[in-house]
């Protein structure tokens, strides 16, 4: 019992880990129609901001989270209306082109990492790395619980930022239908800078936490994006609050699949549930946007 | 059907002689580093033109096409080591069969999906195929299986250069020239008109499927003979399925040479860049900067540079489904 | 229309300029690659520069390169009272047996090398070999570990560190032995990958011959979180973990165990905790960690090329920012094994294809002495080709630095056991 109380934890733990970089992933589908290949690279861009804050300046690992954002935030909202003009191209397959562009984004992250930074693995420390709660028979490692409370803040900031703000109705209304919302007066070339600058901004942010949580190099980016691809279809594409319900969903599958089974059929389980989902409900499991 | 414009043919055909020529003496005009580029760069152009059949023509993004490459490499070496012990060639038609009947299981259902649906399940599937792989023992697990090697740089050659050669062959004749090329396109450009015209559009859609599957199986499997060695990540991993993409959309989605362009130009840029810059891992900066670059100023491929009027069709296409905003 | 026909033939242009800056750009290498005058020895490399393995094929590189500048900063390998100096050829195989496959084939065909120095990890190593019987090049490998290298017995290739089967599991031999009070159960988790499997199988095959009892064997993937492990394995409160896995995976194990507030009396790793990034990356978390290796800067052997380990050592520091482990020492000790054989030889750069199959003779006599140890290749066996003779030292991270803890003649320090409670 102490095992299964240990393991549903550690499920839903895993699933707060995978929302953190997941659900501003979806608010980018839902506005730019794009599915961001460099989604991992902004997260090993954030653990490497971690790594120097604490390396090189010896401060928590935290205070790199909202510098993380400033940074990032800033340099996607440079990247972002070139993406918007290629998505928007009259080209054959414009989601196609952009998703190459975010492909070779992700490429020449990856590249430039690793030429400037090496290929040392490299782990962010911070006040709450290690540090855990016994409750009654379970461990709570804390710094995933202040992943999950980060995952938890960031939906529910985005969800008060699109339901309660007039910006957050224009990002709605162009999630919804771009040409009408371009008609209600809707600048859609810059809300998609602004939104791709606080996607990129967001996943900076956690990747200082996978950072703290695993640990980085260059070459563990493509994880993420895996990781966020799937939940992302099993969410229901663009779909916010489907985010975080796939990758609790997915983490509990990985944590009793793991426990349960055997560990080696942990990720056969996850790709094999994603795949029947999307045969059953081909929309995702919430079947809803935004 | 559109009027083919006859009259600029020639240039063309002449062009495609001096080119077959060329490939066939290459054996005999470089060393065996270049055969062997060579050898590559035909099985990627081959492989681009695979995944352009569903990809192009019928407008399925399959991100899992690795899994059909590497079952056909799977296949080939499980047959050829003991107990079985089979002769190459004898492997290569079992791979298709195995294949084939993978491809029915999997495309019957996923090919309900659409758009990005489709594509990331099709990825899951690989993802599946990698993890089983890995798992099991019979494949020989994450450790991978030798062949027995045959060291012979120009059957490879030429098994690479005729399987390429007859792919293109079968997707002139059933793409370019064939009714059923006009219903692919047809689905593709407009999926429930083309069911409303009485096009069976589930078992056009699985044919295409099955055979761009198959095709992939068959370098899948003289791949494994060529480099002798194989294992989960090498034939079945994303970065190949990747590498097609790319090479596609740099060649000209939906186009009978593109992927051929794409497929060769990508290899040997990459391959002299690694050359060039090999020893430190700058070179995957240039290649992302490439990469870049392309969709940024060759929108439409390198194919699209050389065929404006078929580049404007594509786009009157595009327009419509920009007009969808993806909401489909 | 008129203003898109405008937009489309700048296109045109733009994209014009690209393919024209590309070409530029990729023809320029043509200019760098002029051969150098003098006679030299070519020597090849072929390792993981990029990729998931690009740590460990970037210290195999490194090995290889202290060899060539050592033996260059003397004039060169002596043959015949002349000296020659050494170029170093390299390709990456980008973490990927075929493109390893690629790059011997340049390496040999294009730049014409001697010898070639073998990759990091086994699968290339195994794709590689055929080409190297293609073209009877012998190949040097100072880092390949997986026991499948030597199955099939190849003529060209040769290994001078031991197959992690023959190290994993004697290793926890000298755990249950130097441990008080001695160790008795083990739950070994292996990482789902090329290496790290065969050691995690190696260590449980071991647990069997050192006499403990092996509670859990548990095999993960590389992409997957490792709490649902440890808490099982928490659950069975073994004696000991072992690990076999690489650098990144190993660092998540003793973070996800902290972070569980879990603490075995001993963790044991393989590969990986004597690289200096490993003590970097952990921090005091990285104490009581052992790990096994087959070479510590700390042994008593000694050459005239490094002269002692210590000073191989130092110069190795001085050069990469830290002390060297047993990979870049294998891979240093390749280029002493290609000195011995090219001296015993006595031809001069460049070789004929006689000279190197000649030289793959000379490499099979190997009987020498280095810093690394003694180095002698198995004739026969599952092992063929393969140097078996270095023995496995047990090592602790103590207070951030690599102690040798067991067995007792090699020991520098005692072993800390049980491991303290995470504070």
């Amino acid at each position: 019992m102490d095992l299964f109380l240990q393991t549903l934890l550690n499920g839903l733990l895993i699933g707060g880990v995978i929302a953190t970089f997941t659900i501003a992933f979806q608010l980018t589908f839902g506005v730019l129609h794009v599915i961001d290949f460099a989604v991992g690279g902004w997260v090993v861009l954030g653990g490497y901001l971690g790594y120097y804050v604490t390396a090189l300046l010896g401060l928590d690992g935290f205070v790199a989270i909202p510098l993380a954002f400033v940074l990032f935030g800033a340099l996607g909202y440079l990247i972002g209306p070139v993406l918007y003009n290629v998505r928007n191209s009259r080209t054959a397959r414009p989601e196609l082109m952009a998703l190459a562009l975010t492909f070779g984004l992700f490429t020449l992250l990856r590249g430039g990492m690793l030429t400037a930074w090496g290929f040392n693995t490299r782990n962010v420390t911070s006040m709450l790395s290690g540090e855990s709660l016994a409750v009654g028979p379970v461990i709570v490692p804390l710094i995933r619980v202040a992943a999950a409370v980060f995952a938890v803040a960031i939906a529910g900031g985005l969800f008060l930022f699109l339901y309660r703000t007039r910006y957050g109705l224009a990002i709605r209304a162009t999630a919804e239908n771009r040409h009408n919302a371009a008609l209600m007066g809707v600048n859609i070339r810059r809300l998609s800078a602004n939104v791709y600058g606080l996607y990129a901004g967001i996943t900076a942010m956690a990747g200082v936490l996978m950072g703290a949580i695993y640990s980085v190099n260059p070459e563990v980016g493509l994880r993420y994006t895996l990781f966020a691809f799937f939940v992302a279809v099993l969410a229901g594409l663009g779909s916010v609050g489907g985010a975080v319900v796939a990758a609790l969903m997915l983490g509990v599958i990985e944590a009793f699949v793991s426990t349960y089974v055997g560990s080696s059929y942990s990720l056969l389980a996850i790709f094999a549930t994603l795949f029947v989902v999307l045969l059953a409900s081909p929309k995702g499991i919430l079947r809803r946007g935004l | 059907m559109a009027a083919q414009p006859m009259k600029s043919r020639w240039p063309g055909l002449l062009l495609l002689a001096v080119i077959l020529v060329v490939l066939a003496l290459m054996p005999l005009l470089v060393n065996n580093y270049w055969l062997r580029v060579a050898t590559g760069a035909l099985m990627w152009a081959g492989l681009a033109c695979s995944w352009n059949m569903l990809g192009g023509y019928a407008g399925y993004i399959n991100f899992g096409h690795s899994a059909f490459f590497g079952l056909g490499a799977y296949v080939t070496a499980f047959l050829m080591n003991d107990p079985f012990g089979l002769p190459f060639l004898a492997t290569i038609p079992a791979g298709m069969m195995v294949t084939a009947v993978f491809a029915v299981i999997i495309g019957a259902p996923t090919l309900r999906l659409r758009g990005a649906y489709f594509a990331i399940a099709t990825w899951a599937f690989a993802e599946v195929l990698i993890q089983f792989a890995s798992a099991m023992d019979f494949t020989g697990g994450i450790g991978g299986i030798g062949l027995p090697p045959y060291l012979n740089e120009r059957f490879f050659y030429y098994a690479m250069f005729g399987t390429a050669a007859l792919t293109y062959l079968v997707a002139w004749a059933l793409f370019e020239r064939s009714r059923f090329g006009l219903k692919v396109k047809a689905l593709r450009d407009h999926e429930p008109a083309a069911e409303a015209m009485g096009i069976n559009t589930a078992l056009v859609k699985l044919q295409t499927f099955v055979l761009s599957a198959v095709t992939a199986s068959v370098f899948g499997a003289i791949f494994a003979y060529w480099v002798t060695f194989i294992n989960p990540k090498s034939v079945f991993g994303g970065d190949i399925t990747d590498q097609m993409v790319v090479m596609v959309l740099l060649g000209g989605l939906g186009t009978l040479w593109g992927p051929a362009i794409g497929g060769v130009t990508l290899f040997v840029v990459n391959r002299l860049i690694w050359m060039h810059w090999g020893d430190t891992a700058f070179y995957i900066a240039i290649l992302g900067a490439a990469i870049v670059l392309v969709v940024l100023f060759l929108p439409n491929g390198i194919a699209g540079l050389f065929v404006r009027r078929k580049a404007n069709a594509l786009e009157k296409v595009a327009e419509k489904l920009i007009g969808g905003g993806g909401e489909r | 229309m008129a203003s898109f026909n405008r937009s489309f033939s700048r296109r045109r242009f733009l994209g014009g300029s690209a393919l024209a800056v590309t070409a530029g750009a990729l023809g320029m290498p043509f200019v760098r690659t002029a051969r150098a005058q003098a006679a030299t020895f070519k020597a090849g490399v072929i390792t993981s520069l990029s990729g998931e393995n690009i740590l460990g094929g970037n210290l195999t590189k490194q090995g290889y390169d202290l060899w060539a500048e050592a033996i260059n900063a003397k004039g060169g390998v002596e043959v015949a009272g002349e000296k020659f100096k050494v170029d170093m050829f390299y390709g990456d195989d980008q973490s990927n047996p075929a493109t390893g496959a690629d790059a011997a084939e340049r390496l040999i065909v294009q730049n014409e090398v001697d010898v070639l120095f073998g990759p990091y990890t086994s699968g290339s190593t195994i794709a590689v070999q055929p080409i190297c019987q293609k073209y009877q090049v012998p190949m040097i490998s100072g880092s390949a570990e997986s026991p499948n290298v030597w199955k099939a017995k190849p003529e060209f290739n040769f290994g001078i560190i031991p197959s992690v089967d023959t190290t994993s599991g004697l290793s926890l031999g000298v755990l249950a032995k130097t441990s008080n009070p001695g160790a008795k159960t083990v739950a070994v988790i292996s990482v789902n990958e090329p290496f790290s499997k065969e050691t995690g199988e190696g260590f449980r095959d071991g647990v069997k011959a050192a006499g403990l009892e092996l509670v859990a064997y548990e095999l993960v993937p590389p992409e997957g979180d490792l709490t649902p492990v440890i808490s099982k394995i928490a659950a069975l409160k073994p004696d000991v973990v072992a690990v076999g896995g690489h650098e990144e995976i190993l660092i998540n194990v003793v973070k996800t165990s902290k972070s569980l507030n879990y603490r075995p009396k001993a963790l044991i790793m393989h590969y990986g905790i004597t690289n200096p990034a490993f003590a970097q990356a952990l921090g005091a978390d990285a104490d009581g960690v052992t790990g096994v290796v087959v070479w510590l800067p700390t042994v008593t052997y000694k050459d005239d090329v490094f002269g002692t380990a210590k000073e191989f050592s130092e110069m190795a520091t001085k050069k990469l920012g830290g002390e060297p482990d047993y990979t870049a020492a294998g891979c240093a000790a390749s280029g002493l094994v290609l000195g011995d054989a090219l001296k015993r030889l006595g031809k001069k750069p460049a070789l004929t294809p006689e000279d190197r199959v000649a030289l793959k003779d000379a490499i099979a006599e190997t009987d020498i002495q280095t810093f690394y140890g003694p180095i002698k290749f198995e004739k026969d066996g599952p092992h063929y080709h393969d140097n078996v003779q270095p023995v496995p030292v047990l090592v602790q991270i103590q207070g951030g630095k690599v102690v040798a803890v067991g067995p007792k003649e090699a020991a520098a320090a005692d072993y800390i056991y049980p491991l303290p409670a995470w504070k």
